[in-house]
C-alpha cells in the first residue's frame, strides 16, 4: 500500500513539474534581448555578454518561464534599473518626444524645401535677348521705326 | 508677404541654432565630475535592499562611512564579501558605519548575495547607475571612505580589497581620524 502512495506521489509530481513552466510563453528572449540595454557595456542584451547582461538574460529566461509578458518583465526592469534599461523610449508622455522630434524635424525641412523651390521657381524670370541699348536710345529707335512704317 | 515670410523663416532658425547652443551649454556645466578626495562626497537617498524605506547619505553626518559599491554579478566582489562583514564588525564599535551600494543589479539576486555572505551592515541600491557615476565609478568593486564632516578621504580603493587590505585599514583610520 504504502509503494502504492509513493509510487502515486511520484507520479503526481512528474506531472505537476512540467505542468508547472509555461505552456505558451507570451514572448521569446530573442525578442526581449534586442529590447533591453545592459547596464555596464551600453549595448543592447544581445551584443553583451558581460555579467551584468547575462544576470539579466537569466532573469528574463526565469520571467518567460513563469509565463510573463513581455511588457510585464520590461515593467520589472524598468523599476530594478529605471528607464535606462530600454533600448527604446516608451510611446508615452515626454518620451513621445523622442518618436515624434525627428519626423516632425523631416517634415519641417520637406516643407521648407519645398517652399523654397517654390519660390525660386516663381522668381526665375524667362531668358529675354538684351538689345545692348540704353532706353534713350530704344525709344529713338522706336519712334523712327514708327515713323517708317 | 513675402518679406514677413523670409523674416519668420529667419527668426525660426536663429532660435533653433539658440536652442542647440543652450542644450550644449547645459550638457557642458551639467557634466558630472568624479569627486576629490577631501572635497564632499557626493549625496544620495537610496532605496535599501536589505530592508524597508531609504537611506540618506547625509543622515550619515557625523559618523565615519566606509561605501562599498558591489554586485551579485561581480565575482570579485564574492571574494571581498566576508572580509568586508569581518571589518564592518571590527569597526562599528568605533562608530564607523559601513554601507554597501549594488550597482546595476537585479534585487531579487543582491539579496541572495547578501543573505549568502552573511552581509548585516545596510545596504542600498543604485539600480540606474546614477550615484555611481557621481562618484566616477569605473566597475565594481570600489570602495570610499567618508569623514564625519562627509568628506572623501584617503585614497578609495580600486577594485577588491582583499590585495589592498592596508590600504583598506589606512582608509578607514582616515575616516575615523581627520
Amino acid at each position: 500500500m504504502i509503494v502504492r502512495l509513493l509510487a502515486a506521489a511520484a507520479a503526481a509530481l512528474a506531472l505537476a513539474g512540467p505542468a508547472a513552466a509555461c505552456a505558451h510563453p507570451k514572448t521569446s528572449l530573442a525578442y526581449l534581448e534586442g529590447q533591453i540595454m545592459c547596464p555596464t557595456c551600453h549595448t543592447t542584451l544581445d551584443q553583451s555578454d558581460a555579467p551584468a547582461a547575462q544576470q539579466i538574460k537569466a532573469e528574463i529566461a526565469k520571467r518567460i518561464g513563469q509565463c510573463w509578458s513581455a511588457q510585464q518583465i520590461e515593467s520589472e526592469l524598468v523599476g530594478n534599473f529605471g528607464q535606462g534599461i530600454l533600448a527604446a523610449p516608451p510611446h508615452k508622455g515626454f518620451d513621445l518626444l523622442a518618436w515624434w522630434l525627428p519626423i516632425g524635424g523631416v517634415v519641417l525641412g520637406a516643407l521648407v524645401l519645398a517652399g523654397g523651390v517654390w519660390r525660386w521657381s516663381r522668381t526665375r524670370e524667362p531668358d529675354q535677348p538684351e538689345s545692348g541699348l540704353d532706353e534713350d536710345t530704344e525709344r529713338k529707335l522706336d519712334e523712327l521705326l514708327a515713323r517708317l512704317d | 508677404m513675402t518679406r514677413t515670410l523670409k523674416l519668420t523663416g529667419q527668426i525660426l532658425a536663429l532660435a533653433a541654432v539658440g536652442g542647440l547652443l543652450g542644450l550644449l551649454v547645459w550638457r557642458l556645466t551639467h557634466q558630472s565630475h568624479p569627486p576629490k578626495i577631501g572635497g564632499p562626497a557626493p549625496n544620495f537617498s537610496l532605496r535599501r535592499i536589505d530592508g524597508t524605506g531609504k537611506l540618506d547619505l547625509a543622515s550619515l553626518r557625523g559618523k565615519p562611512v566606509v561605501l562599498n559599491f558591489w554586485a551579485s554579478w561581480c565575482v570579485p566582489c564574492k571574494g571581498e564579501a566576508t572580509l568586508l562583514e569581518q571589518a564592518w564588525r571590527q569597526y562599528k564599535g568605533s562608530g564607523v558605519v559601513f554601507v554597501g551600494v549594488d550597482y546595476h543589479d537585479v534585487a531579487s539576486d543582491a539579496r541572495t548575495f547578501l543573505a549568502h555572505h552573511g552581509i548585516t551592515y545596510p545596504t542600498v541600491q543604485d539600480g540606474s547607475g546614477m550615484i555611481g557615476d557621481r562618484y566616477g565609478l569605473t566597475g565594481v568593486p570600489e570602495t570610499y571612505f567618508i569623514d564625519r564632516r562627509g568628506r572623501l578621504v584617503g585614497t578609495h580603493i580600486v577594485g577588491t580589497i582583499t590585495n589592498q587590505v592596508a590600504a583598506f585599514h589606512d582608509g578607514i583610520q582616515a575616516a575615523l581620524h581627520q
